[in-house]
């Protein structure tokens, strides 16, 4: 009985984390300020 | 104390062994997207190229012709077409602009590019377009899908608004990096004059009809894709631009008028950032896509099998322990 309990207990822990990863999801960072650029970039985010 | 160990150890192993496929099958698709507000540029140069001088109208050899790509995820509308679509889409907004070896402009083409954030698959939505002009994609336009296959695929070309084939080629390695070689051929096919080129005075629109003249191209497109990101590591273009007939091309060969010709290659300091940055992200999705669940499988299988070997262990020792007793039940005590 114990031993059921004991992944049962597992069993709740793993799908309550993944429920919750999920509901949080990804972090989703708004539209970015910078232009489309019309001029030649020296470099990479320059 | 040890039957204690066991039963958390069973519980631990319980927990890792269902983590593996919530992780792979039910977290995997719903995180493995391209994020909505992505910002991204590319430079691609033609060393040398040949370019028309519009003030002269003849074709002329320069040495550097850069072509700047950006791409904007467009949050905010992507939000509204998600409203309706009822699934994860990306919108960007693309430019490519030309600028000649004086840094002027050659073109630029505005995009918008609907797509769904896991598949690829193009959406359907107002203000889908090329230059302006309402558009239809099929097939995919600048990334390939997650786990991409070594198959053809359809690919959209933006200056004839068409999909066509792009052709697996097979297998290469790139600067460590394995990947896939793709090539798509577009014969010469009449196509639109871009809305913005250095005319001043003139209206794209009415040039064909105004001069009689018309615009032809032909590309050949080729791509190295990392598989598992789907993201070109690498891209080129042997592209070629005319003007034929009319005015404009009447004193050309043929009445074929060179307007670009060049093969556009991307500059070294983007292809190093490029490699990086898809070496990074495929880390990324393989974590969520194999080493987290087979790490989790493994992990439960061990913490089980210790589970099990502690719970055994001290039933023998329990065993052990026990007083014997005597057939008729009663303590054997020593005389």
């Amino acid at each position: 009985m114990r031993a059921l309990l004991a992944a049962a207990t597992g069993l709740a822990a793993a799908l309550l984390l993944v429920f919750l990863a999920t509901a949080i999801g990804p972090p989703e960072p708004g539209t970015s300020p910078k232009p489309l650029l019309t001029t030649i970039p020296s470099a990479p985010g320059k | 104390m040890r039957r204690r160990a066991s039963l958390v150890l069973l519980s631990l192993a319980v927990f890792c062994t269902a983590l593996a496929p919530l992780l792979r099958w039910w977290m995997y698709p719903s995180f493995a997207k391209i994020p909505p507000g992505q910002y991204q540029e590319a430079v691609l140069e033609a060393k040398p190229a040949t370019l028309l001088d519009y003030g002269t109208l003849t074709p002329r050899k320069v040495p550097r012709i850069t072509i700047v790509q950006t791409l904007k995820g467009n949050v905010e509308r992507s939000k509204e077409i998600e409203a309706s679509a009822g699934r994860d889409v990306v919108v960007w907004d693309a430019l490519s602009y030309m600028a000649g070896p004086d840094g002027k402009m050659v073109s630029a083409i505005p995009e918008r590019y609907i797509f769904d954030a896991h598949t690829q698959d193009p959406v359907h939505a107002t203000g889908e377009m090329v230059d302006g002009d309402p558009v239809r994609r099929t097939g995919i336009e600048f990334k390939w899908p997650f786990f991409t296959e070594p198959r053809d695929y359809l690919y959209f070309d933006a200056q004839t608004r068409t999909s066509a084939p792009i052709h697996y080629v097979g297998p290469r390695k790139f600067r460590g990096l394995d990947v896939y070689y793709y090539e798509q051929t577009i014969p010469w096919t009449k196509v639109p004059f871009p809305k913005k080129m250095p005319l001043p005075g003139f209206d794209a629109s009415t040039i064909e009809k105004t001069f009689g003249t018309s615009r032809w191209y032909t590309t050949k497109r080729m791509f190295w894709v990392e598989p598992v990101t789907g993201a070109p590591v690498n891209g080129e273009e042997i592209h070629t631009e005319e003007l034929r007939g009319g005015t404009l091309a009447a004193n050309a060969p043929d009445q074929r008028l060179v307007v670009f010709d060049g093969h556009v290659k991307m500059r070294e300091d983007y292809l190093r950032h490029t490699v990086d940055l898809v070496a990074a992200n495929r880390i990324k999705v393989l974590a969520l896509h194999t080493y987290a669940p087979v790490g989790s499988a493994v992990c439960g299988a061990v913490l089980l099998g210790l589970a099990l070997w502690l719970e055994a262990r001290g039933r023998r020792r329990d065993a052990a322990c026990r007083p014997a007793r005597d057939p008729a039940g009663e303590p054997v005590s020593a005389p």
